[in-house]
């Protein structure tokens, strides 16, 4: 007679398997007996199952206590109740991914095979993820030590009525069970195993009462763990801010928290919540829901409302110069500053702020927004000099003087256009230049109508000022259509409100003097949209013979601007954050929109942000760039639970009516009144300590301390519960 | 939910001060589990303490083996009809004795639709002083997935191999009927909803019943993970109305189906067979139940 | 001592509320009640009386019944019942509840046909088929034994070397509805006889036991083992507290059996419950007519009182039992008992069994007259003697 005894936990299928071993040799004739010692199993209780088959009639109906042979349905029933009375010489067969060999050791005496049967219980899809039914891949492994042939497992699961996965899965254990049995006879040492028949105490004595001393975290074949991934809004920010973090510090109604978030990474939150074209928004989880966060409203809300300084807590001697004195240079300064090292900015102009000031009018950025965060870079000690030019042989001078210069100068040569008709001064205009004069308050065109060429913000700035500077009629000619505009959405729609008309499919050819009242016309041609270009914009397409004329007594060219790299040697390389020079005493960095040419404030506060922990690096190696995010780790809605969540509408700034203020400098947009908002922040990727984990786990052994979650994993059953309910998808389940 | 962060939210029971200890025998992803654990936490919200009833049902293996107990409370086993009756008897005790704890039948929906029936009615009718919880998942879970009366149409059972062909018995209208202060449905998937009304119940004296819809991962044939998402699908399609009834005829409707798929609910259980369930009938039926009782709530409105 | 004119059940519910009354200063007294003919007058008395601290609660059925007095017990009241016959059968589950939790309930049954057919007259079979429950059983044969004996059955089953349920056990119609002059003993000599009940196992937080849990066979066979060592301190307990009540009361509630006229006698006629009294006086004027026969009356049944019997009649070779009731396919309860408590203590003894009023027939005393002449002439024992019906 053979006897064999099973180790499983409830729901692996363990008297399956014994019903399995003991049909393959009922149909080879044999008197067999399979049977499991009930209890009131649950899934993953600890349970013994048998089997024992003979030549001849069975009598015995007593549990098996002296196997010929065990199987171990779950590696972490390892121990000594598993070889209890097995006799020498007997299997013992892990169900486990590890090699026989680390338990040959632990068991002498025994012949001891392995087989990943939950592994390949899972690849056939049998039971669930959190239980996996092992028990036909272990017939098929037990089938081979014992040389049963493995047709006659078919045939076993065939009367069993399973299905033909189920002979997959035996037959693929079958092929990868790993044996040894070279072993040494003498070790084993059967121990003679029998039901204790110790009293225990009754309930009168007060029985009943006593701890549970079953470990369920054994039962699990999968845990919990915790794993944060990157928020889309964070990864796409060129400013490198934490959106994800304000937002949920804004959420909590801690304004100045969140402001102090943003300083750690941008000087300009105030600036930026009014005129970064927001790709975090563009990128954000939300839209798959509803709308997205209004992020570029909320960074404003937490750079007007929120009080919070940034101090450097060391000093450092190193001397910085800085050429230029946008967003790049300024960037690059508050940060260097806020590290503790001496910085110095020069500007070619007259005041600092770079297109920030010139290019910008200030009914989008008053200048008060605008001086009050140059201010908050001084206020760490930069120092400054204006109307300062610095061509290339100054460049070097300054290499000697300093310990370190970043270049950031920006675009300085602007983009024209041949329209064929040498115009003079003043007819046509740069939309730059035109803007900085307007800023300036030198510029009028009462009674115009202007033409604006392009379709970035340039071109709605030029034209929103050319209606407050008095002109008659704004229009915009733009060869692709509104939805190639680079130019901010809302920046597009509040122009159209201002009343000011846009053409689209419109190419500018030429320039006509006279032939109306106005001063010149704008010979155009209608254009229509092919095929995609590298950029993924469908290419537009001239229409033969669709020139049509457009009045103007001014046109402003706001076709982009690229970078002047006279300041530096012919054929020096610009890339953002390099070394331009290589200069072996002092590193010279070209930055912001110089080196990326990517034209947002954002782009060139990262960019100066790098630069300045590039340098920090070079004088300290210490490595503050946050580590490198990869793609694979930036959370896209369709890892978020979205269906967890209501779907509620954005909450938009208030603007001022087109009527009142297309007349004047003022700011158009009140902002946000309150920051609740920042509610709809779904926090992708990110705990925010909603505790839906905590509330949901069916055991309650997950709990969270303060800001810290701890799972018992002494005790959890590895459901996956918290793992499904997490919302942001911060709980992945790994398997043991 | 709202994506809003949690503000000072009280510490959440940990293991050590659950109702429930570890170290249990529960399945993993049991909606019951997660129902005791909700249970223990309007319990010490509220201050307040209880003894249990368990008649047959996963419930009292939660217990484990003698002389060790899942339970952090008195627990008394009670034969499978008679947990109202067992519970009647330590809850007039109590009162005689002046005692606060509350005596909580918690019971399967075996010991309840079916063999508990009369002694809940009885119960009931003479609005003995005891909250009666009752976890339905819908089958004789305990001894392997047989039908009960609970069990929903069409669902595979080892007792109904092609499936149920009869409805679920509306335990709702009969508990109503019996016009006691307050009969409640409560989902694990909505667990304020499922606190407030848990806390209502522990606040009121008399019969009390509440009915739990209560995943059963081994039962249903379903992805232990996905057990509230599944009671929450059935909440959202309308197949589980959460409302409260007070005294029998007013009647509040708590949480609105949010009209989902009904076919998502089914599909991702393997205890209803494939194609084998007419989801027009199925649907035309929820939205019956579902409209006598909106009207019922309409008409005959639970005071706020 | 002042005598009323008062029915077997209502001495039982007099018996069950004043001891219930008795625990007015502890935990108060709780059960659930449900009417069944010949018992109902049990439970309407209970139903009516004034506890200070106690409540009555009307069930649905006799399972309940019980089930609600389980739960008062666990949570450490005085707790109580009544019922009989298929309300007994329909109890049962829960009566081994009581037991097997070692609940000091006391059950007052009216022994009552087993239906169907609809019987409502006297036959032993629905207690005694409860017989492989841990539950104590005493059979009466007064209105005051009931009384007495439901009392008694109180102290004995709080006793802390016992707690287990008790059953008080009367003949329907001929005690239950028999109007006898009965002492109704005051509540104070109640209240001294019976101590405040503090049950150790009762329901508490400071030990939050799970009572009746999943147990392994180890485990339960513990607590087998141990209602069997409680059964087996149940004789000497008995004798102690009935001695108490013969101090307090002045009277003896009658022991676990009670022998007559068996000291020398070779043949001894048993009978329990009203029989015995009409057994007695035909064995009395058999005694008279100089023939050596002896009368034991037996009481209590569970445990057997198998030794007291032998004990009692030292040289008796032949046995003849009355029984009122029938175990289909053996014969009477009492009389297999008996016959298993003499083997191999008393070699060649002659076991004779007669079903005697089985199904309420009226026991006469020529029908015990031809039992003990049938008894008297026979040389072996055969199989049992219908009696009251023509074979």
């Amino acid at each position: 007679m053979q006897e064999i005894r099973i180790h499983g936990r409830g729901g692996q299928g363990g008297v399956t398997l014994a019903k399995i071993i003991a049909t393959t040799r009922f149909l080879k004739g044999d008197s067999v007996q399979a049977f499991g010692l009930y209890a009131a199993e649950r899934t993953g209780a600890p349970l013994q199952a048998f089997c024992r088959y003979d030549g001849e009639a069975i009598t015995s109906r007593n549990l098996i206590y002296e196997p010929d042979h065990v199987i171990v349905l779950d590696p972490t029933l390892v121990g000594p109740a598993i070889t209890a009375g097995l006799k020498p010489n007997g299997w013992i067969l892990f169900n486990t991914e590890r090699f026989p060999y680390e338990f040959a050791e632990q068991f002498p005496g025994y012949r001891v095979a392995t087989v990943d049967a939950t592994s390949i219980a899972r690849r056939h899809e049998l039971g669930t993820r959190s239980v996996p039914i092992v028990n036909t891949a272990l017939a098929g492994a037990f089938a081979r030590l014992l040389d049963f042939d493995l047709e006659s497992v078919r045939a076993a699961l065939e009367h069993l009525a399973f299905r033909g996965k189920n002979f997959d899965a035996a037959a693929e254990a079958y092929e990868r069970v790993v044996i040894v049995d070279d072993i040494d006879r003498a070790g084993a040492a059967p121990r003679r195993a029998a039901p204790p028949t110790s009293r225990v105490r009754g309930l009168v004595d007060g029985g009943g009462s006593e701890r549970p001393a079953i470990l369920t975290g054994q039962w699990a074949t999968q845990q919990p763990r915790r794993r944060e991934w990157t928020p889309p809004c964070n990864h796409v920010c060129p400013a490198g801010n934490d959106v994800q973090g304000f937002l949920q510090a804004l959420a909590l109604k801690q304004t100045n928290e969140a402001l102090e978030i943003l300083l750690r990474t941008t000087p300009f939150p105030a600036i930026c919540g009014r005129v970064c074209p927001a790709p975090c928004m563009e990128s954000c989880n939300r839209l798959s829901l509803d709308e997205a966060v209004n992020v570029r409203e909320l960074e404003r809300y937490a750079g007007d409302h929120g009080r919070c300084f940034l101090r450097p807590h060391t000093f450092r001697a190193q001397q910085i110069a800085i050429i230029g004195s946008g967003p790049a240079g300024l960037s690059a300064a508050y940060h260097l500053a806020l590290l503790g090292y001496q910085v110095m900015i020069v500007e070619g102009g007259p005041a600092l702020g770079g297109l920030l000031r010139t290019g910008i009018p200030p009914y989008r950025l008053p200048r008060d927004v605008l001086d009050r965060e140059i201010e908050r870079i001084l206020d760490l000690g930069v120092e400054v000099v204006l109307n300062t030019r610095i061509d290339r042989r100054r460049l070097f001078d300054l290499a000697s003087e300093f310990d370190a210069v970043l270049v950031a100068t920006g675009l300085q040569e602007l983009r024209g256009l041949d329209l064929g008709s040498t115009c003079e001064d003043e007819i046509v205009l740069q939309g730059i230049d035109f803007l900085d004069r307007a800023n300036r308050g030198e510029m009028r065109v009462d009674g115009e109508r202007i033409v604006v060429v392009g379709g970035g913000n340039t071109a709605f700035d030029a034209a929103r000022s050319a209606l407050r500077l008095g002109a008659r009629s704004v229009r915009i000619v733009y060869r692709r259509t509104r939805e190639e505009m680079p130019a901010i959405a809302e920046e597009i729609d509040e122009a159209i409100e201002e009343g000011i008309a846009c053409d689209y499919l419109t190419l500018p050819v030429r320039i006509e003097r006279g032939g109306s009242e106005a001063r010149l016309g704008l010979i155009c041609r209608r254009m229509q949209l092919g095929e995609p270009d590298a950029s993924g914009r469908r290419r537009p397409v001239e229409i033969a013979g669709s020139d049509f004329r457009v009045d103007a007594d001014r046109v402003l060219l706001a076709l982009g601007q690229s970078p002047d790299l006279s300041v530096f040697p012919e054929g020096t390389e610009v890339r953002d954050g390099d070394d331009v020079l290589g200069l072996l005493q002092t590193p010279v960095y070209a930055i912001g929109d110089l080196a990326t040419g990517d034209g947002t404030v954002a782009a060139a506060i990262g960019s100066g942000r790098r630069a300045a922990q590039g340098i920090h690096y070079v004088f300290s190696a210490e490595d503050l760039a946050p580590l490198p995010m990869r793609p694979e780790e930036v959370i896209r809605s369709g890892a978020m639970k979205l269906h967890l969540f209501e779907s509620n509408p954005s909450h938009h700034g208030m603007s001022r009516p087109a009527e009142e203020r297309r007349f004047d400098q003022q700011e158009v947009h009140a902002g946000l009144a309150d920051p609740s908002e920042a509610v709809r922040c779904l926090s992708c990727g990110v705990c925010n300590e909603c505790d839906r984990c905590v509330t949901y786990c069916p055991e309650g052994v997950l709990k969270r301390v303060g800001h810290e979650f701890i799972f018992d994993y002494e005790y959890c059953k590895g459901c996956g519960v918290c793992a499904a309910e997490c919302p942001r998808n911060v709980i992945l389940m790994a398997r043991l | 939910m709202s994506a809003a962060p949690q503000l000072a939210q009280a510490p959440l029971a940990c293991s050590e001060e659950c109702l429930m200890r570890p170290g249990n025998t529960n399945c993993g992803g049991c909606g019951m589990s997660v129902g005791l654990t909700f249970l223990s936490r309007a319990l010490k919200e509220t201050g307040q303490t209880c003894q249990l009833v368990i008649p047959a049902c996963c419930g009292i293996v939660t217990a484990g083996g003698y002389p060790t107990t899942g339970y952090s409370v008195p627990v008394l086993a009670s034969t499978f009809a008679s947990a109202a009756a067992f519970a009647a008897g330590a809850a007039a005790v109590r009162d005689l004795n002046g005692e606060s704890h509350h005596v909580i039948c918690w019971a399967g929906d075996g010991g309840t639709y079916d063999i508990g029936m009369a002694t809940i009615s009885a119960a009931a009718e003479r609005n003995d002083n005891i909250l009666y919880i009752c976890y339905d998942n819908e089958i004789y879970g305990n001894t392997g997935g047989q039908r009960s009366s609970a069990t929903p149409i069409g669902a595979r059972t080892t007792t109904t191999p092609s499936g149920k062909i009869e409805g679920k018995k509306d335990i709702m209208a009969i508990m109503a009927a019996h016009r006691i202060p307050y009969a409640a449905t409560l989902s694990i998937a909505h667990p304020d909803d499922f606190t407030r009304k848990m806390k209502t119940a522990l606040a009121m004296t008399g019969f009390r019943f509440l009915l739990i819809h209560s995943p059963c991962p081994t039962g249903w044939k379903s992805e232990p993970g996905e057990s509230i998402e599944l009671v929450r699908l059935a909440v959202d399609a309308g197949l589980f109305p959460v409302y409260e009834v007070f005294d029998g005829w007013r009647y509040r409707i708590n949480v609105r189906p949010r009209g989902g798929d009904v076919r998502e609910y089914y599909r991702r259980q393997n205890r209803f067979p494939a194609d084998a369930i007419d989801f027009d009938a199925v649907r035309a039926e929820i939205d019956r139940h579902n409209e006598r009782l909106a009207r019922l709530a309409q008409v005959f409105p639970a005071a706020e | 001592m002042t005598l009323e004119l008062v029915t077997g059940n209502h001495a039982a519910g007099y018996a069950l509320a004043a001891a219930g009354e008795a625990n007015r200063f502890a935990r108060g007294a709780a059960c659930g009640i449900y009417p069944i003919t010949p018992q109902t007058e049990i439970v309407e008395y209970v139903a009516k009386f004034p506890f200070s601290k106690g409540r009555v609660i009307a069930v649905e059925s006799e399972h309940s019944a019980m089930g609600v007095s389980i739960g008062a017990a666990m949570a450490g009241a005085r707790a109580f019942t009544a019922s009989s016959s298929n309300g007994l059968a329909y109890m049962t589950e829960n009566i081994m509840v009581a037991g097997f939790y070692r609940l000091p309930i006391v059950l007052a049954a009216v022994n009552r046909t087993l239906g169907p057919p609809w019987n409502i007259w006297a036959d032993q079979g629905d207690t005694l088929y409860l017989r492989d429950f841990p539950c104590i059983q005493l059979y009466c044969e007064t209105n005051q034994e009931v009384l007495d004996s439901t009392l008694l059955a109180f102290r004995l089953a709080e006793d802390r070397r016992i707690l287990l349920p008790v059953m008080v056990i009367m003949d329907a119609f001929i005690l239950s509805h028999t109007q006898t002059e009965t002492d109704l003993p005051e509540q104070a000599l109640v209240d001294e006889f019976l101590p405040p009940l503090s049950l150790p196992h009762r329901l508490n937080f400071d030990h939050p036991a799970t009572i009746g849990g999943l147990t392994w066979p180890r485990e339960t066979l513990s607590q087998r083992v141990e209602i069997d060592e409680a059964f087996e301190r149940v004789p000497a307990a008995y004798e102690e507290h009935r001695a108490e009540f013969r101090r307090l009361l002045g009277r003896d509630p009658g022991g676990a059996i009670s022998a007559e006229a068996t000291e020398d006698a070779e043949t001894v006629l048993v009978a329990s419950g009203t029989i015995a009294s009409t057994a007695r006086e035909a064995v009395r004027q058999r005694r008279r007519r100089g023939e050596r026969i002896g009368f034991v009356k037996m009481k209590m049944f569970r445990p057997f009182p198998g030794e007291a019997l032998l004990q009692a009649c030292p040289n008796a070779r032949k046995f003849g039992v009355l029984d009122r009731d029938y175990a289909a396919g053996l014969g009477g309860v009492w009389w297999h008992d008996l016959r298993a408590a003499l083997q191999g203590r008393r070699d060649g003894a002659i076991v004779q069994g007669y079903l005697t009023g089985v199904c309420g027939g009226d026991v006469t005393p020529d029908m015990i007259d031809e039992v003990i002449d049938d008894l008297l002439e026979r040389r072996s024992a055969g199989k049992p003697v219908w009696k009251g019906i023509d074979r």
